[in-house]
């Protein structure tokens, strides 16, 4: 077989954006992809089932299926563009053009995930670091409801543990130390040991304020069992740390979203005796950059209703909400609403007009009443994206697409509207 | 008319409190295709600590019907290979769990982590995909 | 015995054992043997299995092992995949591949045993028998 030259790729698996990637492509096909995990490599080969233009179910020609999207979004008296955490900022920034266009909700999945904690990162309340400071620096990582072994495959060997780093020379062993706390031992947690803490559910906020006490020098209280003693001790080793990052994951963020407050709490806390960071777990890989580029636009990161005097946000405007009572017709751009969210919620899709934009076929595109094809971002579409921890990455496309990119499609979306 | 008394014995339910969590191998499954055997093998299932599994009398990989005040799925069992904390139950994300997630939100978060179900052994086979898209 | 030694360090296997595979009456013992040596198929010549199965490609082992990281302290030595050849382990299609094992530091006169690629694998998919 001949050898072919290996392009450098940055992979779009998640948000963890490993721009490391060597593909191998002959005759516009991907033949072999090297140093990707299992998550990149099904990601650069593609999905099995690919979208077809589609309007009620049926295949029409894709010039057709952007009109009757253009027709269903001018009638509506409120419509809702949502998913958007698997496009490129391009594509994201045209969304935001459009909703602006049409007077609607924009919200992206962020939504019910890391908007949250992205949101008091962006406006300065809780410190962060980029994953290089991580690498060269970190010599205390805690996975805090998080599961990146699960989720992120390479974000132990990349970042956060196994590499040798500037002041981290030694190798993880003597040089770093890897904490978990979870309510299940994690395949995360097998790697951190006896550094993992196990935690009822919804036990976050507690042990907490537990090691808000314990680094306090005060004796922590906890209404579960649970060994006052190893709370002392990961006291300790947080206050001993140098350069401390914690990595918040959905777990964590689900547990405590009540008491937000707390997070920003624990950190200036921890940051009296320490010097902590804390990295978003954000999944699909441009979900941050969203957040990054309607707040540019609007000073909102999500749940942002285009009205007649400027931008809104507010709860009722986030993608739940609006699709409980509210929408009267969805564009979804790259994701699977009815997948991914409760189906309670999602049910309502098959009721009101949904346009869908995805290069895969899905749930989703089964109940769709318009179907859309676009180009795979990443791999037939390039552009740029934000990565987990806030830096912006460039994309490049690997193979020739024949399609048209989600950017495409929503900007002749928006011709036809206005 | 004779009665049926095997109709009124119902199959134990115990509650369950079921937590989702991500898994690499069914992600990449799922992203390869979406409606295949293998995507659905490795979501629809839920892990249970393997002690109480005797003690609800549930076999490994025995079918299962997950029930919440949202919806209802039938899932394979499986016994976690380490001792789990009780009561719990893990899932992956996946469209089979999102069935049984609550439409009840205040701050547009709905609660994909703490799900209250009860779980019974079932004769019927595992919820296949296209069945989920008409409940 | 010469035989049986050759078996277990891996430089003969069972099916070169002639009289095993032909006579009917040692079918039996054929089976018990290919049973026993089952966990060893496979297998390279210092032990080291890779289930590849159970790999999800993270790359932990590749930046974990100590000869991946002297042989290219730049590239799996900082987190990166592998920039030369001269690695054990590298990750293809997903999924982890071995090559240069007599570099293993399970081999050889200084040999020592060493775990740097087992204990970080988050699904036990590396294995030496
Ligand atoms: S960790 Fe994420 S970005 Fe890196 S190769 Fe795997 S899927 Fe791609
Ligand atoms: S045993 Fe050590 S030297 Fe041998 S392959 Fe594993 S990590 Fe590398
Ligand atoms: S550490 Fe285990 S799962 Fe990760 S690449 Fe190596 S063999 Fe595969």
């Amino acid at each position: 077989m001949e050898m072919t030259e290996p392009i450098t790729w940055t992979c779009t698996g998640c948000a963890l954006l490993c721009e490391d990637i060597q593909v191998h492509i002959k005759d516009n096909k991907v033949e072999k992809v090297e140093h990707a995990c299992l998550k990149g490599k099904a990601r650069v080969y593609g999905c099995k089932h690919t979208a077809i233009s589609t309007v009620d179910q049926a295949e029409v020609d894709i010039n057709s299926a952007i009109s009757q999207a253009a027709e269903i979004l001018e009638k509506a008296k409120n419509p809702l563009l949502y998913g958007w955490s698997n496009s490129t900022s391009e594509a994201q920034v045209a969304g935001i053009e459009l909703a602006q266009t049409l007077g609607a909700c924009i919200d992206s999945t962020s939504s019910f995930c890391q908007g949250i904690t992205i949101n008091e990162i962006m406006n300065g309340s809780i410190p962060s670091c980029t994953l290089e400071e991580v690498r060269e620096k970190a010599d205390v990582v805690i996975y805090w409801g998080a599961d990146p072994m699960s989720s992120h495959p390479r974000h132990l060997s990349k970042y956060s543990y196994f590499p040798r780093g500037e002041l981290r020379q030694r190798g993880y062993e003597e040089d770093r130390t890897a904490i978990c706390i979870d309510v299940t031992q994690s395949r995360t947690a097998k790697i951190c040991k006896a550094m993992f803490f196990s935690i009822p559910p919804g036990g976050d906020a507690e042990f907490m304020r537990a090691l808000m006490d314990g680094l306090a020098g005060r004796v922590p209280k906890l209404s579960y069992d649970f060994d006052v003693k190893r709370i002392l001790e990961l006291a300790a080793v947080l206050k001993k740390a140098e350069f401390g990052v914690i990595f918040a994951g959905l777990g964590l963020v689900y547990s405590i979203k009540e008491e937000f407050d707390l997070i920003l709490e624990f950190m200036s806390t921890l940051n009296r005796f320490s010097n902590f960071s804390l990295i978003p777990m954000a999944g699909h890989f441009n979900m941050r950059g969203f957040n990054h580029n309607l707040h540019e636009k609007t000073g909102f990161i999500h749940r942002v209703r285009f009205t007649k005097n400027g931008p809104v946000s507010g709860v009722e405007y986030s993608v739940v909400e609006q699709l409980k009572h509210g929408a009267d017709a969805v564009l979804v751009v790259g994701s699977d609403p009815l997948a991914s969210l409760p189906l309670s919620i999602a049910r309502r899709l098959k009721d009101i007009p949904l346009i869908l934009v995805d290069p895969c076929a899905n749930l989703t595109t089964r109940v769709a009443d318009v179907t859309i094809p676009c180009g795979a971002s990443g791999i037939e579409v390039g552009g740029t994206a934000v990565r987990l921890d806030g830096k912006k990455m460039d994309i490049s496309p690997i193979v020739q697409g024949d399609g048209l990119s989600d950017e495409m499609v929503v900007r002749r979306i928006m011709e036809e509207v206005s | 008319m004779a009665l049926d008394v095997g109709k009124f014995i119902k199959a134990p339910e115990y509650d369950i409190k079921i937590i989702t969590h991500r898994d690499v191998f069914q992600a990449s499954a799922c992203e390869e295709d979406r409606f295949g055997d293998e995507c659905q093998e490795m979501s629809a299932l839920i892990v249970l600590d393997a002690a109480e599994m005797k003690r609800m009398g549930i076999q490994d990989r025995a079918n299962v019907r997950l029930t919440s005040n949202w919806g209802s799925v039938v899932v394979r069992a499986r016994a976690s290979p380490r001792e789990e904390q009780k009561g719990m139950g893990f899932m992956v994300n996946s469209p089979w769990v999102n069935t049984l997630v609550s439409d009840e939100t205040t701050d547009g978060i709905p609660a994909f982590k703490d799900i209250e179900a009860k779980i019974t052994i079932s004769k019927n086979g595992i919820t296949g995909i296209q069945e989920l898209l008409l409940l | 015995m010469a035989f049986a030694v050759a078996l277990l360090s891996r430089t003969k296997q069972y099916t070169e054992c002639p009289p095993l595979m032909e006579e009917d009456k040692y079918q039996d013992s054929r089976q018990k043997l290919k049973n026993i040596l089952k966990p060893m198929e496979g297998a390279e010549e210092t032990g080291l299995i890779i289930h590849e199965e159970l790999c999800s490609g993270c790359g932990n082992c590749v930046v974990a092992c100590p000869v991946n990281v002297a042989n290219d302290p730049h590239g799996s030595g900082r987190g990166f995949g592998p920039t030369n050849e001269k690695v054990i382990f590298r990750v293809e299609n997903g999924i982890v591949k071995a090559a240069n094992i007599k570099e293993c530091r399970r081999f050889g006169k200084d040999r020592i045993l060493c775990r740097a690629c087992i204990d970080p694998c988050p699904t036990e998919a590396i294995e030496f028998v």
